[in-house]
């Protein structure tokens, strides 16, 4: 009866405010969206489950920011349960050992190398960094309508800035709805926010893509070593369109995680793993 | 013992037949087909139109030349031997979804002017009726089924094998001769469906005889008694009662169409209009037989005797025709033929249907023909050797692999527990750097268009390989920590040790 009363109060208080404010007492519904474990446990607790399926994830970074570590990381829990995943590399700078380092299934991996010079017509203009930035968006386009890949990785990350901003917008809300209806990850790996609505704005509020990460290196190495070994790397959360439903919960906008090296043996990699590489960072969202 | 019933598809004017069936473009237009060598060609066969317009078979080239100068319109094509065998092969197998048993029907009646130029068969039909129904009901299923295969051919139908081949011969459309009533539905044709030698057909024409009827009238005894004892043969195949001990052909399954053109093709869409028949053909041919396309192959004749081989090669055998024609246009536009093609091949490697079985929890997977489309475009796009699942080689040089074909239907492995471990980024080709040392380390490169300070290096690792071939390595690699611009990278510096060259071989990202 008195939970009744309360539903008959909030209505009551509701349908008073109603010019001025829709639906004030009721939480607004918040869409569920599937997302898929990148294998990183700091990375999942920061994104609370993982990358999105079906939407665009934009990880960017600089050089050794650890970004291609995460997406290496992802397609190896992906193609691990018997998935198949692309990699569109417009700069041809795809390792495959090291994707095989991190678990990833190469029979399970197409990967399209971009032409750096010269394409199936030779001429001048096939060098120039905007051609191979067109294959690699021309091939993105045809693997998100062949549907049936649960992730693609579109990797700009050697590409500058200035010619992945001029992607238009109308391309990146082609591959979200693509990506939307194939049920597929579409993972972009950038310098900087290449999914954003125009070069001008700094935030990602009107931006294509439903996760942005910003990747950097926190330590580069451990002091004394005589190998290259103990990299830590911050994930920064800069936008998440669709979180899951939680009311009242904070999420924390970054967290740290480790890396090993190839040459680490997985016994060796505990020493390495430190107590403030597993810690979740309280720190401010950005804006 | 049951008494036979045969079935004769006779395909009069075959060399013209042959070569319009894949070139729907000229079927409405009067063509004339010429054989022999230039400048003695003669015409040999043609189609109505072209007889309409007053073509004849023997006419010069000069002549048919003149005729078509006259009439305009009429196109002069030269015969294709090879065409004509693909179209033969694609007659046999329409009939012999009819029947097992055929026996080559032409061979009998090479004296006659027209057999030389037509293809016939001859069914042994009996005991079909309970699957094609009676015997009008098969002549006109199996004519309908040549049709579709782009043939024109009259059938017809007798208990008496030469009087079918002859009836089938002499007449156009169906016509059954009921049992018994051989004689009569003969008596009205030519003799000249004999093979009678010319001196003994003279003799007849003096007697006045000219028709089948009139030569089955004239006493046997009398007959045999002037024209020896070939003349009772002759006799009773007028009559229709000659026996004959049937002799199956044992019809090789093979997929091959052939199409000549007259004028050497350039442009890729007039290929593709001949190439999509041919496709269609083929696919049906196999639907026959219960089985799919698994490769196709595409032998093109270039000009300046050249030779262009294409490979249409599905993930899975189909005989879906848009799919493959798609197929075979990417593989075309990936691999243009260099120079104007004189002829188009096209044979096929027959596999089991493509059935796949899903499984209801199975993950999600490309469908293997739409894959199939979508690889053969992203080739098309960045390279024919640059799209595909990328395998690692058993040696110890860095960043060695190869490219093998990416197949969506792979067995997933153990699932991967273990921790990530920094990536490279390699740069390909690797890039030359200026390298200032200090104590033997690196302490100072330069790439061209900034400079980097090394903090940090792990070094050097040597590794060598492959001495023994043009393509072996000796170098030292070095795991540099270095800053360029404020910000930290770690990367991999190579110095060569043959060439005494440094490069900057990889980031770690």
């Amino acid at each position: 009866m008195s939970a009744r009363s309360a539903t008959a109060l909030r209505l009551e208080i509701e349908h008073a405010l109603e010019r001025s404010f829709p639906a004030a007492l009721t939480p607004a519904q918040r869409t569920l969206r599937e997302t898929a474990s990148t294998g990183i446990a700091e990375v999942d607790a920061l994104l609370e489950g993982g990358l999105p399926v079906g939407a665009i994830s934009e990880i960017n970074g600089p050089e050794s920011s650890g970004r291609t570590t995460l997406v290496l990381s992802f397609l190896a829990q992906r193609t691990a349960v018997g998935q198949v995943c692309a990699w569109v590399d417009a700069d041809d700078a795809f390792d495959p050992e090291s994707a095989a380092a991190n678990g990833v299934n190469l029979r399970q991996l197409l990967w399209v190398r971009c032409r750096k010079a010269g394409g199936p017509v030779q001429s001048k203009q096939a060098a120039k960094p905007w051609t191979r930035l067109d294959q690699a968006l021309r091939a993105t386009d045809l693997l998100l309508q062949a549907g049936g890949f649960a992730a693609i990785v579109l990797d700009l990350g050697d590409t500058a800035a200035e010619y992945t901003r001029r992607i238009p917008l109308a391309t990146w809300f082609r591959f979200r709805q693509a990506a939307d209806r194939a049920r597929t990850s579409l993972v972009v790996l950038a310098q900087a926010g290449a999914a954003q609505a125009s070069p001008a704005q700094s935030s990602n509020a009107q931006s294509g893509a439903a996760l942005a990460l910003q990747c950097a290196v926190v330590s580069p190495v451990i002091a004394g070593g005589t190998v290259l070994r103990g990299f830590h790397y911050e994930v920064r959360n800069e936008r998440q369109r669709f979180t899951p439903f939680a009311v009242g919960r904070k999420k924390p906008p970054a967290s740290v995680w480790p890396a090993a090296s190839a040459w680490d043996a997985s016994g060796d990699f505990a020493d390495v793993e430190t107590s403030a590489a597993g810690e979740v960072l309280e720190m401010e969202q950005s804006a | 013992m049951s008494q036979g019933l045969y079935a004769c598809v006779h395909a009069s004017e075959f060399p013209s037949q042959a070569l319009l069936r894949l070139r729907p473009d000229l079927q409405s237009l009067p063509v004339a087909v010429l054989e022999g060598r230039a400048p003695l060609e003669q015409v040999c066969s043609m189609n109505r139109n072209a007889r309409q317009l007053g073509a004849a078979t023997g006419m010069t080239r000069l002549e048919a030349e003149a005729l078509a100068s006259q009439s305009g319109g009429l196109r002069l094509l030269p015969r294709s031997l090879e065409g004509e065998a693909a179209a033969r092969a694609v007659l046999l197998e329409c009939a012999a979804s009819f029947s097992p048993r055929i026996e080559e029907g032409s061979k009998d009646a090479d004296r006659d002017a027209s057999a030389g130029t037509a293809c016939a068969l001859v069914l042994d039909i009996a005991g079909t009726e309970r699957l094609f129904g009676p015997p009008r009901a098969l002549a006109e299923r199996l004519r309908n089924a040549l049709k579709s295969a782009g043939f024109r051919a009259s059938i017809a139908v007798s208990a008496n094998f030469h009087a079918a081949r002859m009836m089938a011969a002499a007449s156009r459309g169906i016509t059954v001769i009921p049992s018994g009533e051989e004689a009569q539905a003969l008596a009205n044709l030519s003799v000249a469906l004999l093979a009678i030698p010319d001196s003994h057909a003279e003799t007849l024409g003096i007697w006045g005889i000219r028709t089948l009827g009139e030569l089955a009238a004239l006493p046997e005894v009398d007959l045999i008694a002037r024209l020896g004892q070939a003349a009772s043969t002759w006799r009773k195949l007028a009559m229709g009662a000659h026996a004959h001990a049937f002799q199956p052909i044992e019809a090789a399954f093979s997929l091959r169409e052939f199409c000549e053109f007259e004028t050497p093709v350039e442009q890729m869409d007039s290929l593709l209009f001949v190439g999509a028949r041919m496709i269609d053909s083929l696919a049906l041919r196999a639907a026959t037989h219960a089985m799919s396309l698994a490769l196709v192959t595409v032998d093109l004749e270039l000009e300046g005797k050249q030779a262009h081989r294409l490979m249409v090669r599905p993930a899975l055998p189909s005989v879906d025709r848009k799919f493959l024609l798609k197929l075979l246009q990417l593989e075309i536009a990936a691999k243009p033929p260099p120079a104007a093609v004189l002829s188009l091949a096209l044979s096929a490697e027959a596999g089991q249907s493509s059935k796949v079985q899903l499984g209801l929890f199975a993950p999600q997977t490309p469908e293997p023909s739409r894959l199939d489309v979508t690889i053969a475009r992203l080739k098309a796009i960045a390279g024919e050797d640059r799209v595909g699942s990328p395998m690692l080689e058993d040696t110890h040089r860095a960043g060695s692999f190869r490219m093998a074909n990416f197949t969506a239907a792979n067995p997933p492995d153990e699932e991967h527990e273990g921790q990530p471990r920094m990536a490279l980024r390699r740069l390909r080709p690797p890039l030359a750097v200026r390298v200032a040392l200090n104590a033997g380390q690196p302490a100072l490169f330069h790439d061209g268009s900034q400079s980097y300070k090394v903090a940090t290096s792990f070094g050097p690792w040597r590794s060598s390989g492959c001495w023994w071939s043009m393509d072996g390595w000796d170098s030292d690699e070095w795991d540099v920590l270095a800053e360029s611009q404020g910000a930290p990278v770690a990367c991999v510096l190579v110095m060569d040790r043959g060439k005494h060259e440094w490069r900057l071989e990889a980031f770690y990202d």
